[in-house]
């Protein structure tokens, strides 16, 4: 099977550690292919390939067809969103928004347009003037997904990126995410430690370990693998509830 | 209450005596205290006003704190641009901080055996048949630019802001920051230009901005480097303070108020200007 986004046997060593082992990945075009993992299974570093900002040792991607291989971050059309907004911190909200379109050389008046309405959509217009240190959490997220969004890209990567939130703000950004991949039809790669999390965002879903990616042809198939650990959480909810009725 | 009242302390501490002292400085200038005090008149104010030697000096000071903080910041943003976080990394370490062990009068002393009439490079010049006696050596100590200031300043900024802007650029984690920046479309050639400079100019602007206040303030480096006239601020401002006129002293305090009242005004234009730009401007990329 070719999906959209297709990586095949992908392999990473940093000195003697073999981060990534023959690491395949396929995901159609306006999906969201979550990854569940441990720290230091190789997550981050499948990203940083796919962006182009790490080469990989061996292995293919391709994108629409297109191998990717010797095309640089900026002209491959892929967005790698951290764990962190890392918004631009001289520059506004309005203007970190604008950034991908300034770069491009869009016209003013449309980029003012397109940015007013991405702020809209994102709901923070009433903080376009604000200096990113001005923000909480959550709102330098939505302005860290509307700076990337403006531009259109081809694929979104996300790498945790409501680890550093508190956990009501992370549902809000949970539901805001699953309302924008719809309305944007985002085609992204959801990476996550958060079981509960994996299972919200993802079409699919994918576990990383030991620097082995394995897919599931469905949520069924996730449920009943051991690793992905659903039985276990299943079993100690289960448990907690039984001790609680004796 | 005992914590409200401690910020009050800290400031009746800090600021108090700049004012008692400033507050002085205008009386004196006023004719209103000291030894040759006769009521109040505005005659050394308008001496000073009316003076060549206040307003070159004030043009030169001026001059070279510009000057320096452009070369220096300069010269640290391309280290910082070349080794980006290993900037503070091996010997390059030894390279920037000891410099700072250096006072300022050993620096000027040094500056002086390199760029005096018969210095080194005037020997070496000379040595290479580039002039026929030391004395064809362009003078850049005591010259009418401040050359030997600048340099002297420069050395002692350049490795400072290196080490500043090094940090900054760990601390705003400038690397990460760039490889965002790259998926969003921003090309490696205009990453510097793009994104890299302005972001540590911006987030760095008040440091560099006191630097400069501390070269246009500065007396050591200017004294042993400068020529008479003009002379850097300070040095006008002390000179008149020593002289056997004693009527030269109340100028010294008309100097000194004009110089507080000065660095006060480019402060609040600078807060001013830095709440004007958060509240209302729209930067751009």
């Amino acid at each position: 099977m070719e999906g959209y986004l297709d990586a095949r046997q992908i392999s990473k060593t940093f000195g003697r550690e073999r981060v990534l082992n023959d690491c395949s990945l396929q995901l159609a075009k306006s999906s969201t292919l979550s990854v569940l993992g441990r720290s230091g299974s190789g997550k981050t570093t499948l990203l940083k390939i796919i962006a182009g900002l790490e080469t990989a040792d061996s292995g293919t991607i391709t994108l629409d067809g297109t191998s990717l291989y010797r095309v640089p971050p900026h002209q491959r059309g892929v967005v790698y969103l951290y764990q962190e907004a890392l918004l631009f911190p001289h520059l506004n909200v309005f203007e970190n928004v604008a950034f991908g379109l300034r770069i491009r050389k869009v016209p003013e008046p449309e980029l003012r347009e397109r940015v007013d309405r991405m702020l809209g959509e994102l709901r923070i217009q009433d903080q376009a003037r604000k200096s990113p240190n001005h923000l909480s959490g959550g709102q330098r997220q939505r302005v860290a997904f509307g700076r990337a969004l403006i531009i259109n890209p081809r694929v979104l990567l996300l790498d945790e990126p409501f680890g550093a939130l508190d956990a009501r703000t992370r549902g809000e950004m949970q539901e805001f995410y699953r309302r924008i991949a719809a309305e944007f039809r985002i085609t992204s790669v959801f990476v996550t430690h958060d079981l509960k999390e994996a299972l919200l965002m993802g079409d699919r879903l994918a576990v990383m370990e030991g620097g082995s990616l394995t897919h599931y042809a469905s949520r069924e198939a996730f449920v009943a693998d051991a690793r992905t650990g659903v039985a276990a959480e299943v079993s100690f909810w289960q448990h907690l509830q039984l001790k609680n009725h004796e | 209450m005992r914590r409200r009242g401690i910020p009050w302390l800290f400031l009746l501490l800090a600021v108090g005596p700049v004012v008692l002292g400033l507050g002085y400085a205008l009386l004196y200038s006023l004719g209103l205290v000291g030894l040759l005090g006769r009521g109040f008149t505005l005659e050394h104010w308008g001496a000073v006003v009316r003076s060549a030697d206040f307003w070159g000096a004030l043009g030169l000071s001026t001059f070279i704190a510009v000057v320096t903080i452009t070369l220096s910041t300069a010269l640290a943003l391309a280290a910082v641009l070349r080794w980006q976080e290993h900037t503070l990394r091996g010997l390059r370490t030894y390279a920037f901080y000891l410099p700072l062990a250096l006072p300022a009068t050993v620096m000027a002393f040094l500056i002086f055996q390199w760029l005096g009439d018969a210095g080194l490079l005037s020997r070496l010049a000379f040595a290479l048949g580039l002039t026929n006696s030391t004395t064809d050596f362009p003078s850049l100590i005591n010259d009418r630019w401040g050359t030997g200031i600048i340099v002297a300043h420069t050395l002692m900024a350049t490795p400072f802001l290196t080490i500043f802007l090094a940090n900054l650029y760990r601390s705003e984690r400038v690397r990460e920051v760039s490889q965002v920046a790259a998926t969003l479309g921003l090309p490696p050639g205009r990453v510097a230009r793009r994104l890299v400079i302005p972001l540590l100019l911006r987030q760095g602007r008040s440091t560099l901005l006191l630097y400069a206040v501390f070269v246009f303030s500065s007396y050591e480096i200017p004294l042993l480097l400068g020529s008479q006239s003009p002379a850097m601020l300070s040095v006008l401002t002390i000179r008149k303070l020593q002289r056997y006129n004693l009527a030269d002293i109340p100028q010294a305090y008309v100097i000194s108020v004009l110089y507080a009242l000065l660095l006060v005004a480019v402060l609040l234009l600078w807060l001013g200007w830095s709440r004007y730009r958060r509240n209302t401007a729209l930067h751009e990329a």
